[in-house]
């Protein structure tokens, strides 16, 4: 789906069994409050990433999350930025999958995708059918 | 096979269950069924789920800990959920989910009063 370099990233975790998504959940946490994340933010990043190693696990079988630090503009403004890529089935209608309440599968919300777009400030998704799914958010650093 | 994830507390007619573990999916699984077999076992009429101590909080846990909620009703027992953090509150909210079927209260003696209030 798109090239990524593992060397331009500070985490690199592979997911392939259920297991994966709570050592992921820990490696990015700890990483959100190394760099001095609020205890909120902290939250949301560590929420998104178990969605995104849940929907990998769930739908892909197996896939990549890279993660890290990023500095930009003038005044370095620190963000982190996640990274999920699968070679998995890929969304047939992507525009429904990130609008709240819909799923396909049992025992789910259908509020991932759609949960992590709310708790990030920038959300990108692109999936093809038979090809996989990447999915890229970025959470700015506040100063409070 | 009966495993035990979560030590309990029974008190009267109730039970609690202070959550000191992180939650992962198979471990909320395992939970869900030692909630029911207990239940049961007990004659529990109302479960206190004490989640003070846990920091992560995403959909898919919410939806088992809901549906916990909704077999245990089935049941005849009330669940509480108590001492949910305000950054995993603030989490939840944002990403729009709802615990249904399921109690809330600030404290444990908040959890136990609702309970009282629902016999």
């Amino acid at each position: 789906m798109i090239d990524v370099n593992p060397q331009d990233y500070d985490i690199v975790l592979k997911i392939k069994d259920e297991n994966d998504i709570a050592v992921s959940r820990q490696m990015v946490k700890s990483f959100a409050q190394k760099h001095n994340f609020s205890l909120a933010d902290v939250t949301k990043i560590t929420t998104t990433v178990s969605e995104l190693a849940r929907n990998i696990y769930r739908y892909a079988k197996e896939g990549y999350i890279y993660v890290r630090k990023k500095e930009t503009g003038a005044d370095k403004a620190v963000s982190i930025e996640i990274l999920a890529c699968d070679r998995g089935p890929g969304i047939e209608n992507v525009e429904l999958a990130v609008v709240g309440g819909y799923t396909t599968v049992e025992r789910s919300l259908g509020l991932g995708l759609s949960g992590i777009r709310r708790l990030m400030d920038s959300f990108n998704i692109k999936s093809e059918v038979g090809k996989g799914t990447v999915v890229a958010v970025e959470k700015r650093r506040r100063g409070f | 096979m009966k495993t035990k994830v979560v030590p309990t507390i029974k008190l009267y007619d109730y039970l609690i269950a202070p959550i000191q573990i992180e939650l992962d999916d198979a471990t909320v699984e395992k939970l869900q069924m030692q909630l029911l077999n207990e239940i049961n076992e007990k004659n529990i009429r109302g479960v206190v789920l004490d989640v003070s101590m846990v920091d992560v909080i995403d959909s898919y846990i919410s939806f088992v800990l809901s549906e916990t909620a909704g077999m245990a009703k089935a049941m005849g027992c009330h669940t509480v959920i108590c001492g949910i953090q305000p950054q995993v509150a603030l989490t939840l909210a944002q990403m729009g989910v709802k615990l249904k079927d399921i109690f809330t209260a600030s404290s444990l003696e908040d959890a136990m009063d609702i309970l009282n209030r629902l016999d």
